[in-house]
């Protein structure tokens, strides 16, 4: 009751105040299509006094003089200068120019909480507009960023690679990925569901300022995606993009493969030696190859050795990756269509907008996505709007062909001289799970065709995966008085997502099994089948529903030279994702027939009457994550010239136990801006804005996959004991926090005379404490050998430099140039390793190596010593003399201080130098990406796994044969029985570490701009089409190997495809 | 009340709604399939988990043994640690973080959940069944491990050596940081045997299926722990006390000796079930069977057929697990404790009832008819006689190497001797090799003394 009464005063005051003073109004709008600009920056000339236009493109303030002029200036439009005086009867409307030729930095920056003008910001944000996101093609929006972003990098160099770095790294072991917030919530389903086409702009949150607003999620930083929307007071405008991209078969010759006769050789040998035999003659009939069958026949009398002869020599003459290339990939195809229509009465805004992809890849796979997405403002009352946003995205993807190494194990592996046809154009079978000629030896016709033929039977064998998003957003926006605007927002997200893999029944998977399944009897000669005769579906099913809830206040002030901002808040968040997994045998598509099986009991198998449970598919899974939060901010600004920041926010979660959430301190940040070049005493005319900035704040890293307790997961039904069975799932960490991640950062953002030059340069320091790392355990504890506690800290610095320039503007031709250029480093401060075994640093995959003083992730090798000139043994160092005593040269007595530093397996330079020529309407833009300052391992011959696994490489070609053979190779001698320790030494030797730095030419893209003449003879407003080439390769690299430094990691891993890219953009 | 005080209030106010409802909001588990091992059922699920605690048993014992041998080819086609294992290396062939050290030590850590947790669940009158097996089962898989690892990493256990020799680290709670720490050879064994006494008296007599273990079970694993011990009146008791809750035998018989796995599991005979998963050196096509074991099998006796197949030139595999396939049972049989009572009986001079113990087993051995039950004139005669047939019954088990261990402890003289490319190895009696190099990484991070090679 009391509240209520409290409620209904505060009401009541509120609507009884009213605004006296008269401040200078007006709307910036485009004069093409009469549509707002949001985000215009309208300043007093001479002066940085000024703001910037709301989201209905309208502005309102007091400036310091009676008569003056405006400065008015967006992204994207010539700068305009409209001159005022005091007092005004009517609203000024102040139409600008459309201009494509300038990039500049956007005005206005957003953070998910609040939009900010980029003068009062005092933290380090990053912009990327539409246009520089347009510039490339391509489905998904995040894969754009890497070439036009401040400050980003993809990390494709370290064990699950492929993720986003914001300034390099913040973490150890905890998650490395940017926060990523789509239209003010974090995004929960799949980023790809997002059409690039509908977004408006991009903004990275870089230092603790700008971040710490999102807490305990924001220590990577954050990615704020806009979108469109439309604005009130805009006429009706169309626009409309169709495009495709053409990306040719990928180039396989790039896959360092064993050539067919070397690996026939290696085959001949070992099984001289007799290594085969054990597998010859195994009852489990375990795979044997192809040319090792001919050796054995001939070896049995079935084969002359000339016959045998022949036949090896004509697989000599084979190359896998030519029957690939033949049959399997082909050139992929992207369509893209989209539509965006946007208009704005009074009272009414909307935007809508419609996008269709479709494309088929290089292995025939076919995906395409729908998305539909409304935008809706409604001015409910005078200070009460209303905003609702859906976002609607369906996503289908189709399997198509096997790929090169796809679906090989070490059980069949990809044998070079593999082929998909005879001399006759018949399938040839291919070896898998079972030896070929017992497969062929079997005489009972009643048992499926055991053979597996890779050119057909990816028709047999389909995944589909459909996908439906849908986002609602609603939200309320009160103006109220004294400044104060009350918002509330709620967004729900589902997204369901359905994965059937369907092995139909001429599919090899199930007549493999089925066959497998299958027992004789030896008396009666009946068959029974465990498993009956049909396909095999696999159905998963994964749901994802996510509320989100937001209340917040905020309040805004001027009164004479000072200015404040301040909002508060808090937040509910709930993530449920749940799955099913299911397995259906016998399955018949036509009918939906699907028969049971009987996982309970074992089952003889056909091969050796072994017995084996069958394969179970089944499973449900569900995960809950919740979140509470309460944020604020303020911002105050002295004279336009002096500002001070400071935020803070307090998370808790389910997921961390109690004592983690009470020990859990609010994470903040302050800030300070000094825009000195409106300081009387500053007199520097070439350089006419200069301001300063610097922040320091705390944010965090919650990895929310660890908890404090010991727990455990009900896994699924013993077939033993017909009782759920359960296994460890994380072990009791009473001490477990959440990572922190300080950071101080410097900047300044200035313009030179006439915009011929602006930017900024930001310097940072960041320490991270409490953070994840792997601390070694005794076996003995039988909890495996490490376990991940908060045991470690990190430092990073670097500098992250952003320069937007117009080199030349002669008429009708301008060159601009834009760089981001970043330097990022980080080095390891505590960490509780005890074990400095130098043969745990050089792996080939640079896995976290955190010794003190070094980079997190650091390439070591062995130091080399060369071949041994007498056997061509690879030989290190011990006690500085040459040796090859493997045991000594890889055993823990070589500790990590003994290895070769040779630096970070991360790029510590990197960035990218977009230059755009115009000259009317047209328009060309190359873009240059690099990544310096790192190395990597290479991959070699391993004897041990080319026998082992028939793992090969191309290296063997090269390797030392005879005396003398030192002088130039580094490849070692083949021996017999394989030398693992040998192998392990060369693998990790400095000879197989090369310099990482590279770099290449990202794209090229090329515009033609129609614009009608006003004669109103043309339907559209302005008509551009386009061509773009895109991943266009290396054009430096340091390294003399022929290797992609990004493009290392595994065997089979092959840089993207050169694509071409066109298309048509219409605005009506 | 002025302006600001009111909005003040209203801020507070918004606030304290949010906070209120945290508390519960916050506590709901963010994993459904995700507890906190609290409940019997949340113990039992645990030590359900097969895959870790009957999985999975050491295989370095085995791979030791001289129950068969490589050929040339075959050795070098194997990995190092087999390769070193098999030459009985003076190195240290045990690579980390998997090795059977570790995998010994997972059940401990189970088990030792299972102990901690039930101090936090009282047993009633409804729970008591549950409660006891429950437990039990956790003493009885402690002990297990420990009697593994004390086998292979610790020197043979002799009455005189006991309190003298190193015996294995006793990890006897959850505490993971704790560093671990040698205890002597008679400490372990005393654990051992407190273990499994425990585990006799809590568990129930049978169970849903052999691979949680009844009070049979924990019986014969007493009596297999005291046969190791040198400790004949023990070990007649408790293979007779196990033998009175399960005697039955698999009439071989029945079984198809043409079949490529003439066993198959669960049959009637296992008490206990658990596994070696089959490394490379034992695989049944690289394994060849002792020539002179394989010989020793007489006409009549079905084990001949039903163990072995024969690789095409002479040679012989053994296919005899009673697993099904390829790896190794080295759990309990009924076989096992007619063994041991017969050989207990025949070390405290009862040869009758050892030759009659053995002759029960041995009817179900061979041919319907053609048994003629064995003899003996002595209690010495009748040892012999035993050990022979046990050699024949428990080869592939995990168990000969304990067996060489005893013997030589008591004064029997077996070395081991094995030929390859040319050169022989040979591992005397009681080397110090038969305790096997503990994994480096484990001796560097605990500090403990590692056995002299």
């Amino acid at each position: 009751m009391k509240k209520s009464i409290l409620l209904l005063q505060l009401w009541c005051c509120l609507a009884l105040t009213a605004v006296a003073q008269q401040p200078l109004t007006g709307l910036v709008r485009s004069a093409t299509d009469k549509a707002p600009l949001p985000g215009a920056s309208v300043v007093l000339k001479g002066t940085t006094t000024g703001t910037t236009t709301g989201e209905d493109g309208t502005f309102s303030f007091t400036p310091s003089l009676q008569s003056s002029t405006l400065v008015i200036s967006f992204l994207g439009f010539k700068t305009r200068e409209v001159p005022f005086s005091l007092p005004s009867r009517e609203p000024l409307v102040i139409e600008l120019e459309e201009d494509d030729h300038t990039l500049q930095t956007v005005q206005v920056v957003s953070t998910g909480y609040q939009d900010i003008p980029r003068e009062r910001a005092t933290g380090s944000f990053s912009t990327v507009s539409s246009a520089e996101l347009q510039q490339q093609a391509g489905p998904d929006i995040l894969s754009r960023l890497e070439a036009v972003a401040n400050g980003l990098t993809v990390d494709r160099n370290t064990f699950g690679g492929g993720g986003l770095l914001l300034r390099g790294l913040s973490t150890i072991q905890g998650p490395k990925a940017p926060l990523i917030v789509v239209d003010n919530f974090p995004y929960e389903g799949d980023i790809r569901n997002i059409n690039p086409n509908d977004v408006a702009s991009v903004t990275l949150l870089k230092d603790a300022a700008a971040a710490s607003i999102w807490g305990t999620r924001a220590g990577n930083g954050v990615i704020v995606i806009t979108t469109k929307s439309g604005s009130f007071r805009q006429p009706l405008s169309v626009d409309f993009h169709a495009g495709m991209i053409l990306t040719p078969e990928p180039d396989l010759s790039y896959i360092k493969q064993m050539s067919a006769g070397d690996f026939i050789d290696v085959e001949r040998m070992l099984f001289g030696k007799g290594y085969y035999n054990s597998t010859i003659n195994s009852s489990g009939r375990r795979v044997i190859s192809p040319a090792v069958e001919i050796l054995l026949k001939e070896r049995k009398g079935e084969l002359t050795p000339e016959q045998a002869g022949a036949q090896l020599a004509a697989l000599r003459q084979e190359d896998v990756r030519q029957a690939y290339r033949r049959h399997m990939y082909q050139q992929g195809l992207q369509q893209q269509y989209s539509i965006g229509l946007r208009a704005g009465s009074d009272r009414y805004a909307w935007h809508f907008s419609a996008g269709y992809d479709k494309a088929t890849d290089n292995l025939d796979s076919h995906s395409s996505r729908i998305n539909a997405h409304l935008r809706q403002t409604v001015r409910l009352l005078p200070r009460l709007d209303l905003n609702t946003s859906l976002y609607y995205t369906q996503r289908l993807q189709k399997s198509g062909r096997t790929g090169y190494g796809e679906g090989t194990s070490a059980n069949a592996p990809l044998y070079p001289y593999t082929r998909f046809l005879d001399e006759e154009g018949n399938p040839v079978p291919g070896v898998r799970d079972l030896r070929q000629s017992w497969k062929e030896a079997i005489e009972d016709d009643r048992l499926l065709d055991w053979n597996y033929y890779p050119l057909e039977d990816y028709r047999h064998d389909h995944t589909r995966t459909d996908l439906q998003d849908v986002t609602g957003q609603i939200g309320l926006d009160y103006r109220l008085p004294f400044g104060l605007e009350a918002t509330a927002r709620y967004q729900y997200q589902r997204q369901h997502s359905q994965a059937e893999h369907l092995q139909d029944e001429q599919s090899y998977a199930a007549r493999h099994l089925v066959n497998l399944y299958t027992s004789l009897d030896p008396v009666t000669g009946t068959l029974t089948y465990a498993i009956p005769p049909g396909g095999i579906l696999n159905r998963q099913q994964q749901q994802l529903e996510a509320h989100n809830a937001r209340g917040q206040l905020t309040y805004t002030k001027a009164w004479g030279p000072h200015d404040l901002t301040a909002l508060v808040g808090g937040e509910v968040r709930q993530n449920r994702s749940s799955g099913s997994s299911r397995r259906l045998y016998g399955y018949d598509d036509q009918t939906l027939s699907f028969a049971q099986v009987d996982y309970r009991n074992r089952y003889p198998t056909y091969v050796n009457g072994s017995t084996a449970q069958i394969p179970n598919g089944d499973g449900l899974n569900e995960r809950l994550s919740r979140f509470v939060s309460l944020f604020g901010n303020a911002a105050y600004t002295f004279r336009q010239r002096y500002t001070a920041s400071a935020s803070a926010r307090q998370d808790g979660s389910n997921l961390f136990g109690v004592a983690a959430n009470d020990r859990w301190n609010p994470l903040w940040s302050v800030g300070a801006g000094w825009d000195l070049s409106t300081e009387p005493f500053y007199k520097v005319g070439f350089l006419p804005y200069l301001k300063l900035r610097a922040t320091y704040g705390f944010s965090g890293n919650a990895d929310l996959s660890r908890t404090a307790v010991t727990t455990m997961l009900y896994s699924f039904m013993s077939y033993y004991t017909q009782n759920t069975l359960a296994v460890y799932d994380q072990y009791a960490n009473p001490d477990l926090q959440w990572e922190k991640s300080r950071m101080l950062n410097f900047g300044a953002d200035f313009r030179l005379k006439g915009n011929r030059l602006t930017g900024s340069v930001e310097y940072y320091q960041k320490k991270g404490t409490d953070l994840f790392g792997r601390k070694l355990l005794e076996s003995t504890a039988g909890i495996g050998s490490t376990i991940i506690k908060n045991v470690a800290t990190m430092e990073g610095r670097g500098i992250d430099v952003e320069l937007n320039s117009i080199n030349l503007e002669a008429g009708a031709f301008t060159w601009s140039t834009d760089l981001n250029a970043s330097f990022a480093r980080d080095e390891v401060t505590e960490y509780y390793l005890s074990n400095l075994n130098g043969s745990s640093f050089v792996n080939t995959v640079p896995t976290i190596s955190a010794v003190v003083g070094h980079p997190v992730y650091a390439i070591y090798s062995y130091k080399w010593a060369g071949l041994d000139p007498q056997t061509g043994d690879p030989r290190g160092f011990l006690d500085g003399e040459p040796s090859t005593d493997y045991a000594a040269l890889t055993g823990s007595d070589v500790q990590v201080d003994d290895l070769q530093f040779h630096g970070s397996a991360l790029p510590q330079w990197f960035g990218s130098l977009g230059n755009t020529f115009r000259y009317g309407p047209l328009s060309l833009t190359a873009r240059l990406t690099y990544k310096l300052g790192y190395y990597f391992r290479r991959r070699s011959i391993n004897y041990n796994n080319l026998y082992r696994n028939g793992d090969g490489h191309a290296d063997y070609a090269g390797r030392w044969q005879q005396p003398g053979d030192e002088a130039h190779t580094d490849v070692p001698s083949q021996v017999y029985p394989a030398n693992s320790r040998r192998d392990a030494f060369y693998q990790g030797s400095a000879a197989l570490v090369e310099p990482g730095d590279h770099v290449r030419l990202a794209y090229i893209t090329c515009s033609y701009e129609l614009v009608p003449d006003g004669t109103g003879q043309l339907p559209f407003r302005r008509l551009q089409g386009y061509a773009t080439l895109q991943n266009l390769g290396i054009l430096w690299k340091a390294t003399s190997q022929d290797i992609d430094p990004d493009y290392n990691l595994g065997s089979y891993t092959m840089p993207p495809a050169r694509s071409f890219a066109l298309g048509l953009k219409a605005f009506f | 009340m002025t302006r600001s005080h009111i909005s003040r209030s209203f801020l507070i106010l918004c606030f304290l709604s949010l906070v209120a409802g945290c508390e519960s909001f916050l506590d709901e588990k963010p994993d459904k399939q995700q507890v906190i091992p609290s409940t019997l059922r949340d113990f039992q699920a645990l030590l359900d988990d097969f895959s870790q605690l009957n999985d999975n048993d050491p295989a370095a014992g085995e791979v030791s043994t001289d129950d068969y041998y490589l050929e040339d080819a075959t050795w070098a086609s194997l990995s190092e640690t087999e390769r070193l294992q098999y030459t009985w290396s003076r190195e240290n062939f045990f690579t980390s973080p998997y090795n059977d050290w570790a995998t010994s030590y997972t059940p401990v850590y189970t088990a030792n959940t299972v102990l901690e947790g039930l101090t936090k669940v009282a047993m009633t009158p409804a729970n008591q069944d549950d409660w006891r097996n429950v437990k039990g089962q956790a003493h009885f898989i402690r002990g297990k491990s420990f009697l593994q690892v004390a086998i292979l990493w610790a020197p043979a256990y002799t009455k005189g050596n006991a309190t003298g020799a190193w015996g294995i680290p006793l990890r006897l709670s959850t505490d993971f940081e704790e560093k671990s720490r040698r205890s002597n050879l008679q400490e372990s064994f005393d654990q051992v045997l407190s273990d499994l006494q425990q585990a006799a008296k809590l568990l129930p007599p049978t169970q849903v299926h052999p691979v949680r273990p009844s009070k049979a079970a924990a019986y014969a694993l007493l009596a297999r722990t005291h046969l190791y011990m040198g400790n004949y009146p023990a070990v007649a008791a408790y293979a007779d006390s196990a033998l009175q809750l399960h005697s039955s035998l698999l009439d071989f018989n029945s079984l198809s000796a043409e079949a490529d796995f003439p066993f198959s599991q669960p049959n009637e005979e296992i008490i206990y079930r658990s596994i070696i998963p089959v490394p490379n050196a034992l695989y049944i096509s690289n394994a060849r069977i002792d020539p002179e074991l394989y010989a020793s099998y007489q006409p009549g006796d079905l084990r001949h057929k039903l163990f072995f197949k024969s690789n095409g030139d002479g040679t012989y595999g053994f296919k005899g697990s009673y697993e099904g396939n390829a790896n190794l049972f080295s759990g309990i049989s009924t076989a096992e404790l007619y063994l041991m009572k017969a050989e207990a009986l025949a070390g405290q001079g009862d040869a009758a009832g050892a030759m009659d113990a053995l002759n029960t087993l041995l009817v179900t051995r061979w041919e319907t008819g053609t048994f003629l039950p064995l003899e003996a004139a002595n209690a010495a005669e009748a040892l012999e006689i035993i050990r022979q047939d046990r050699r024949r019954e428990l080869l592939m088990r995990g168990i000969r190497w304990l067996d060489i261990k005893r013997l030589n402890a008591s004064g029997a003289a077996i070395t081991m001797s094995r030929s390859l490319e040319g050169r022989t190895y040979t591992l005397p009696p009681n080397d110090p090799r038969y305790a096997l190099p503990i994994p480096e990484d484990v001796i560097r991070l605990s500090g403990m003394p590692q056995n002299p090679r």
